[in-house]
């Protein structure tokens, strides 16, 4: 029996419909095709088979050849002020072809029909779901269908080859969809090893910096005299200082440096006064209102306004968004990121390899990440200068696969 | 012979792992706040030549349309916009909250008539389930939202927006190409004739109606023809106010003939499932007995659910 082709072929270009790194490698040698050294017929057969083993790759030829139509859908741009202006007419004028101008018209940009071969592929539900970035391909994405973890509007659609129709609502379920798109476990026993060695590794040099002193409540010193408003100006100065880079990090970075140094600088600027005991300053809240009531107690309490110590309206509110951010990472990491060895993906979840490549969502949907759920807006169509079916191919590729498929065999 | 392949690294694998790790290396992640296709680097792996000069600290500058092309390929093809989360949350509030018309937020947001309902409905979905308790999928929503381009938001109320209108989105008058038009005609027609837009639809296609009625805003050619008339604000703002009670008109109409066909029918409640009785009229089949009017069993036409090609699967779920 004839020996399986593989999949993901390195020697034999095949571009395949997921997220894969052959994929991207292939992708990225992808030439166009030379056309000067072969007959028409050779080059349309290979235009089909590297067009087909992309699109609709898990749809039977017979079957591809029924749903493909010559018919293909193309949109034109109107503009309503041109539309009031003007009623065709003009067209007509000068000597039948328009006005003579000084002025070059300008020429419009072509409809590339010949890419929009394949939009009948794009109705299916498998390949709507790949291409609203729920699945990592569209051979999974019709294992979801057939597992049932797909609805259209709002019923379960076990048919991975239903065709949508424009204003259909599909949803797949978020944990799978988070399952498929997220980076995958560490299975096997070596990447286990590795993953421990690593970890291991980022203990000891943790444990190889000095021992923070201050834990993360400031103990109470009755022997502490009052802060000199000198030594407030300072520690105020290097809060705001921090304040700046809290405000510009962002949550969900890997590197959270900025944030760590904030709360340091909190904890010294706490810890100056005798009055802050354990309980008032334990959380993030606390911390602030601390912060801004001591500040005007000992506004109240000093003798010189010249040595009063504030902080402008500006900067309380930049110290209070400061804040706000610290709050926001220490939600974002406890409810949806925190380590979960019963989740099927790894968390915390963060987003597949070379996903980014892979990462754009067609103009016909209009995708709801957070319900994992999106709406078939319309057809792909063809519009000037833009085919909305993702082909990875050239023009003249898509032209030659076209011309395959018009003569009926 | 064997058919087994060759056990050691071959050359052509031994490539593939030098790429991954050179030039392949810089597609795993993603940039921060950036989006990171394939079109934006060049064969060595850099990013193209006007990023390379900048540096890590500062941020990249707008990208251009190669950088946006997944597909070095298909020049064709580019990874469009999608609406940001505080846009999304924008136009539901427009309708849900201020009680717009899906043309008026469409104007307004510049973004089409589908997409608004697609937003709205969905955004509808994603509060019904804060409020039912469930989890979203937060941090896969924002590292999605982070890899592909968006169309920010124009907050009207921040004090810095103060002139400035929302990003257009996307076109929104688009005219789909009628199949009747695709055929090339050559009409003569006498030299001092205006042959307009709508005889050349004529030509076409009796039924065909011109361009101005079939995009989906023709209040918009309306309102430009009304301001080009020279009419004063008032005018026109009082002629915009009839459309507008038209529109509603025809919406109340349409309306009460779905609540009159639904009154006809009685429901009789049964265990597993209801008995719904409609009255029909044995005469609606017509002279041939075919009409689409009529019902019950059509003699003569034998059923196809045996044969090959047809269709098996639901074609529409509601």
């Amino acid at each position: 029996m004839r020996k399986k082709p593989r999949f993901h072929s390195i020697k034999r270009i095949k571009v395949r419909a997921d997220w894969s790194r052959w994929t991207l490698y292939n992708l990225a040698r992808l030439k166009p095709p030379k056309s000067y050294i072969r007959t028409y017929f050779q080059q349309k057969w290979t235009a089909k088979s590297d067009t087909r083993a992309y699109h609709g790759e898990q749809i039977r030829e017979k079957k591809w050849k029924r749903l493909f139509t010559r018919n293909l859908p193309a949109v034109v741009p109107m503009s309503h002020k041109y539309l009031a202006q003007h009623d065709g007419s003009e067209q007509a004028a000068g000597r039948g072809g328009g006005a003579d101008s000084q002025r070059k018209t300008q020429v419009p940009m072509m409809t590339p029909y010949m890419q929009m071969t394949y939009w009948p592929v794009e109705r299916r539900l498998d390949t709507a779901i790949f291409r609203a970035l729920f699945a990592s391909s569209v051979r999974q994405a019709r294992q979801f269908c057939v597992h049932g973890l797909v609805k259209v509007n709002g019923k379960k659609m076990r048919f991975p080859g239903y065709l949508l129709n424009p204003g259909d609502m599909f949803q797949v379920v978020p944990e799978t969809v988070m399952f498929a798109t997220g980076a995958p476990k560490t299975r096997s026993a070596v990447a286990r090893r590795i993953a421990e060695e690593k970890r291991a590794a980022r203990g000891e040099a943790v444990k190889a910096k000095p021992a923070q002193p201050a834990p993360e409540v400031p103990v109470l010193d009755a022997s502490k005299p009052d802060p000199t408003p000198a030594r407030l100006k300072k520690h105020l100065q290097e809060l705001m200082a921090d304040v700046e880079g809290v405000l510009a990090t962002d949550v969900k970075a890997k590197d959270k440096q900025k944030l760590r140094e904030f709360r340091q600088t909190v904890r010294r600027a706490i810890s100056l006064w005798r009055i802050a005991s354990p309980d008032s300053v334990s959380t993030l809240d606390n911390q602030f209102t601390f912060l801004k009531s001591a500040l005007s107690k000992f506004r109240q309490e000093s003798d010189t306004p010249e040595e009063a110590v504030t902080l402008t309206k500006e900067e309380t509110n930049k110290l209070k968004e400061a804040f706000e951010k610290l709050k926001e990472e220490a939600d974002y990491n406890s409810t949806w990121n925190k380590r979960d060895a019963s989740k099927p993906y790894l968390t915390p979840w963060r987003p597949r390899d070379y996903m980014s490549a892979f990462a754009f969502i067609p103009r016909y949907l209009e995708v709801n990440q957070n319900v994992c759920a999106a709406v078939y807006l319309r057809h792909p169509v063809a519009r000037p200068g833009l085919a909305e079916v993702p082909s990875p191919f050239s023009y003249e590729t898509g032209q030659l696969a076209f011309n395959w498929y018009l003569r009926r065999r | 012979f064997s058919q087994t392949s060759c056990r050691q690294a071959t050359l052509r694998r031994r490539e593939f792992y030098e790429w991954l790790n050179g030039p392949g290396a810089s597609l795993k992640q993603p940039l921060l706040d950036s989006t990171n296709y394939l079109g934006a680097y060049d064969k060595y792996g850099n990013l193209q030549a006007k990023k390379a000069e900048v540096e890590a600290e500062e941020p990249l500058p707008p990208e251009t349309t190669s950088d946006l092309r997944p597909f070095p390929l298909n020049k064709y093809f580019r990874s469009q916009p999608v609406l940001s989360e505080e846009l999304r949350e924008a136009i539901y509030q427009r309708v849900k909250r201020d009680g717009a018309t899906v043309s008026l937020a469409s104007v307004e947001f510049g973004v089409s008539n589908e997409r608004v309902g697609a937003v709205v409905r969905l955004k509808q979905m994603e509060k019904e389930w804060i409020a039912q308790g469930k989890t979203l999928a937060a941090p896969y929503s924002k590292a999605v939202l982070a890899m592909v381009p968006t169309t920010p938001y124009i907050d009207p109320s921040l004090p810095g927006n103060k002139g400035k209108r929302p990003i257009n989105h996307e076109p929104i008058n688009d005219l789909p190409v009628h199949p009747a038009t695709r055929q090339q005609l050559f009409v003569p027609v006498a030299e001092s004739r205006q042959f307009t837009r709508a005889d050349a639809g004529k030509a076409f296609d009796n039924n065909l109606l011109p361009a101005d009625d079939r995009i989906p805003h023709p209040e918009l050619v309306q309102a430009e023809r009304e301001l080009a008339s020279g009419l004063s604000f008032e005018q026109r703002r009082q002629l915009a106010e009839n459309r507008f009670a038209a529109e509603q008109a025809k919406k109340k109409k349409e309306a009460q003939k779905k609540e009159a066909e639904e009154a006809a029918l009685r429901t009789v409640p049964q265990r597993r499932w209801d008995y719904v009785i409609q009255n029909i009229n044995a005469e609606a089949v017509g002279k041939s007995e075919r009409s689409y009017k009529g019902v019950g069993w059509r003699y003569g036409f034998p059923h196809e659910d045996r044969k090959k090609g047809q269709v098996k699967i639901p074609t529409k779920v509601e």
